[in-house]
């Protein structure tokens, strides 16, 4: 009984502190004017869906969910080749060097953003890549190779050796062995990362804020951090967009959160 | 070979039809006028629209950045870096055209722009334009700071608008103690680590008879007495006495809301809170505030920061007569009339503020000419960003800590801008 | 042999490729552009090489020194505390009991926020004038209310409630891992043996648990150390600089003031920072890590 108490106060407790700040921005979408500045608060929103509306149609939320959506999508497909290809060697070819590259990878993933992002703005400049899809895209590749090479490199180290042996005999190269045998195998792992992979791309802030600079390419979480405001803050629209930014996220990590759970410890890289 | 005949036929119309087009598309040449979305948008609009119609075959090309001006530098500035052709025309904000002159950005417009021509404008505008002698752009509207203040309250207790910055520190106590509103604060402005912050500073020392820094010398002068009595008196006064702590995370949109929600008697901001604190529909105290120039210090002149928007065009365009055109008509006065008359937009041409028309749909204007006409531009510099943010800090550490020791926080910060502005004595300037 | 370092070289260029120019490259030219005095807004001054002058002046300048004491000053205190916070959520949640599924979900909840999304909330729960915060403190006494961001003390506070509310969740899966790990035999027998839950704790969980607690801590402090996304949409550095974190202050000496060369200096030294602690990471963890990927 007392357990079960425990446990009871703690969930509850848990809960609250995960669930409750983000939902009470939740509802100030929902609120009127008024109500968003009232004292004491009020909890119950009157579904004001105002907001909502002025987000979408002043302030472009849709375009910025468009590149969004074009930005990560594009990242994780690529990361998800490319780091397909160095994780497959680094789990069948066990050499010196190769043990050495994903430690620097390991290291590299640490390195803060501005130790390289004078640099990257400088070599993006010169290939006239700022403000362009694909130069965002470039660099979000190389922020999220090694979280993706890291996880798959596990994920390819499970699956048995057998069978892509079978295949090697029959005369098939290595890139066949790993295009008709070892992706299809290992499908789940690379599904992990790259739900990893979109979430951090979705949420990247510095190098977006850094290399798109023109309105009409800018990401979610640039919009939302530059949220223009003249005559008041517009905390409404604001909620409104952090609502419809967030929730695609929220649902994803629900709907996949046991192989969020198991790509983000299984390797223990974070990105 | 197997070209039927018709087959060939067809080719030749279509290269001669991508002939005429190119042709076509090449007759209708191309204005690219890099922007901001400004409210209304039907007035901008306008102005295009009537340049476009007197110059048939030419078409404006916008290309709409951020609305935040540091967001908006950078997107300009990375086009001009780039020594993007592109570009023909763009805004500035009134503390670039020396660092856009300097970097070679900014095309020098003497051949262009009459000084007879320049006479038309507000002195002020014109000054923040020029870097060493020449001419970088053509004001579109200006900004100052101004004091609002709730003629209802000030009416009430007797009282006339402060003319002295203790007279209104005087004024605010008295009201809050007998008025005895928990809600009311006494002040509202910028005080947060940022641009606006030495926008605000700058009204206070200048008024002070103090100053930011030496142009002549290239010498910071933060840290002589004048400049150091103002920021005490901001901290210990303006702030330690009659606003609530919360201004010091205030940029314009938070100060402003504090005023129309009727929780401040007093409040600095640019001209454009006029409509805003006047509009019903977004304040609830219109019909109740009044304006003025800031106060000064005793002994001291009322100083404004000018702010505002200027057009420049770059020195990479391929058509800068064509580019000037559409400066002309965007600062023209038939456009000049309509900023004055339907935006909360002040603008830059002296005969305006002599218009019926004008005074009478905005009969603010006639008192915020002569502030207009004082309006003091921050110092122009290619660092000037540099230097305001070492006076951003410096102002931000002044204020926030009650008590503190000024004498140390101002000599760091005057230490910081001589190594900043001995840069400037360098050879090879241009 | 030397045909799969062929095949290994194939297969691992593409992404070389990308982590030369977009990394390797870029730190070295970072630390090539740290010995000149570039600085954008001046293009006559040209680029000129000025030795060691930049990293002196690093030395001296207070605003640097008082940012990077002002990070490590966030990452000493967030890092425990988001420690301790994910220990305590996946002790409970690593035990059975009817909803943890469901539980385990929304602890993931901030972890999967857009950080610019959880400061902008915290900014409003944080406001002075309507703001949660106050009225919890306060309720409707508004004479009273505080104003967090505007406070020398209390924004550091605020940004680094922000920060463990969003990171905890990460911790907790680091550690709930760890905790899934230990056999539960070894419970079993200290139960035999008349072991008190604290004992259980003290003397079997808290030794087994101590390598993914200690990964946990690391994986934070490098991660806290290029705090930036809270600063930005929070205090934007103020007030009085109380918030101005190095990857901040690197940002505008590079991009706002265009100071390329000294800016430079700022990141080749918290490359420099970086480096140190990732091979102090890589030293005690790393081998271990190789492992859990070569040993099957």
């Amino acid at each position: 009984m007392k357990r079960k108490t425990f446990f009871l106060f703690s969930s509850i407790a848990i809960g609250c502190f995960s669930l409750l700040p983000f939902l009470w921005f939740v509802l100030t979408s929902w609120k009127t004017p008024s109500e968003i500045e009232a004292i004491p608060p009020q909890i119950i929103p009157s579904f004001y869906w105002g907001f909502y509306r002025s987000a979408l149609e002043q302030y472009g939320l849709l375009r910025y969910m468009g590149n969004s959506v074009i930005v990560a999508g594009a990242t994780t497909l690529f990361t998800i080749a490319i780091g397909s290809l160095a994780a497959y060697a680094l789990a069948r070819f066990r050499l010196s060097w190769t043990r050495f590259y994903l430690m620097l990878l390991l290291a590299i993933s640490m390195f803060p953003q501005i130790a390289v992002a004078g640099p990257v703005w400088r070599i993006l400049n010169y290939l006239n890549w700022l403000n362009s899809y694909h130069g965002v895209i470039a660099a979000y590749i190389t922020l999220s190779l090694p979280m993706g090479i890291w996880i798959m490199t596990t994920f390819f180290k499970e699956l048995p050796y057998e069978v892509e042996e079978a295949a090697l005999v029959d005369g098939c190269t290595r890139l066949q062995v790993l295009w008709k045998v070892v992706l299809p195998l290992a499908a789940p792992g690379l599904f992990t990362a790259a739900i990893l992979i979109f979430i951090h791309a979705w949420n990247e802030f510095f190098f977006a804020l850094l290399i798109l600079t023109n309105p009409t390419l800018q990401t979610l979480p640039v919009g939302i951090a530059l949220f223009p405001g003249e005559y008041t803050m517009p905390w409404g629209e604001i909620a409104a967009a952090s609502t419809m930014a967030t929730l695609p996220l929220v649902f994803l990590t629900l709907l996949f959160q046991r192989r969020i759970v198991r790509g983000l410890s299984a390797g223990a890289v974070k990105g | 070979m197997k070209f039927s005949h018709k087959g060939l036929l067809d080719i030749s119309t279509l290269v001669g039809f991508l002939l005429l087009s190119c042709a076509a598309g090449y007759a209708q040449t191309q204005v690219r006028f890099v922007t901001w979305r400004a409210d209304p948008q039907w007035v901008w609009d306008q102005a295009i629209a009537d340049f476009e119609a007197q110059n048939p075959g030419i078409r404006v090309v916008r290309e709409v950045g951020p609305h935040s001006s540091t967001e908006f530098h950078d997107l300009l500035t990375q086009k001009l870096k780039n020594r993007d052709p592109e570009v023909d025309v763009f805004f500035m904000d009134v503390i670039w055209p020396a660092e856009f002159a300097a970097a070679g950005w900014a095309l020098p417009l003497e051949r262009f722009f009459s000084r007879a021509e320049q006479k038309e404008f507000l002195e002020a505008a014109i000054q923040a334009n020029t870097y060493q002698g020449q001419i970088f752009g053509v004001p579109v509207f200006i900004d100052a700071g101004l004091l609002y203040y709730r003629k209802d309250l000030l009416k009430k207790y007797g009282f006339s608008p402060p003319r002295t910055w203790p007279e209104l520190v005087d004024q605010a106590k008295t009201i809050l103690e007998k008025e005895k509103d928990p809600q009311l604060t006494g002040f509202s402005a910028q005080f947060k680590q940022y641009e606006g912050l030495v926008c605000n500073m700058m009204e206070y020392i200048l008024s002070n008879g103090g100053s930011l820094w030496d142009e002549r010398e290239y010498k910071s002068t933060l840290n002589l007495p004048k400049a150091k009595e103002a920021v005490r008196f901001v901290r210990d006064r303006m702030i330690g006495e009659i606003s609530h702590r919360g201004v010091m995370a205030y940029q314009e949109p938070e100060s402003l809301a504090l005023f129309t929600q009727g929780r401040a008697i007093f409040h600095r901001n640019w001209p454009y809170a006029w409509e805003a604190a006047n509009d019903p529909k977004k304040s609830k105290v219109s019909g109740r505030v009044g304006m003025e120039a800031l106060p000064a210090f005793p002994g001291g002149k009322s100083v404004a920061t000018l702010g505002g928007w200027q057009l420049g065009i770059s020195r990479f365009s391929r058509k800068p007569d064509l580019a000037w055109k559409f400066v002309a008509s965007m600062t023209g006065k038939e456009s000049q009339r309509r900023i004055g008359l339907f935006t909360s937009r002040a603008p830059t041409r002296k005969q305006l503020y002599r218009d019926p028309e004008i005074l009478k749909k905005n009969p603010q204007f006639e008192s915020e000419f002569q502030t207009f006409l004082r309006a003091v531009p921050r110092p122009r510099t290619p660092v000037y960003i540099p230097l305001s943010n070492i006076m951003q800090r410096y102002f931000s550490s002044a204020v926030v800590v009650p008590n503190s020791d000024l004498d140390p926080l101002a000599s760091l910060a005057s230490r910081d801008m001589d190594r900043v502005l001995d840069l400037l004595r360098e050879k090879g300037r241009p | 042999m030397s045909h799969s370092h062929r095949a290994a070289l194939q297969f691992l260029f593409p992404s070389f490729l990308f982590v030369l120019v977009f990394t390797l490259f870029p730190i070295v030219e970072s630390f090539r552009l740290s010995f000149y005095r570039l600085i954008l807004t001046l293009p006559w001054l040209g680029q000129k090489f000025v030795g060691w002058e930049n990293y002196r002046d690093l030395l001296t300048d207070p605003v640097a020194l008082h940012s990077l004491l002002t990070t490590l000053m966030f990452v000493a205190v967030t890092t425990p505390l988001e420690v301790l916070f994910g220990l305590g959520m996946a002790l409970v949640l690593s035990e059975s009991f009817r909803g943890r599924g469901y539980l385990r979900a929304i602890v993931l909840v901030p972890w999967a926020i857009p950080t610019v999304v959880s400061s902008q909330m915290w900014r409003f729960i944080f406001n002075d004038r309507y703001g949660l915060f106050n009225f919890f403190l306060f309720g409707d006494d508004t004479s009273r209310y505080l104003a967090p961001l505007a406070d020398l003390s209390l924004a550091p506070i605020a940004i680094i409630v922000a920060e463990i509310w969003k990171t905890s969740s990460f911790a907790f899966l680091i550690i709930l891992a760890g905790l899934q790990a230990i056999p539960t035999d070894l419970y079993e027998a200290a139960s035999m043996d008349g072991a008190t839950v604290w004992q259980k704790f003290r003397y079997v969980t808290l030794p087994l648990l101590k390598p993914a607690l200690l990964l946990a801590l690391l994986f934070r402090t490098i991660d806290a150390l290029r705090v930036f996304d809270l600063v930005f949409v929070m205090t934007q550095g103020g007030p009085a600089d109380a918030t101005n974190v190095l990857q901040f202050y690197g940002y505008k000496k590079s991009f706002a003031e265009g100071m390329i060369g000294y800016g430079s200096a700022i990141s080749v030294v918290v490359f420099f920072l970086s480096l140190l602690l990732s091979l102090i990471y890589i030293r005690s963890m790393g081998s271990r890590m190789l492992q859990t990927v070569e040993a099957r």
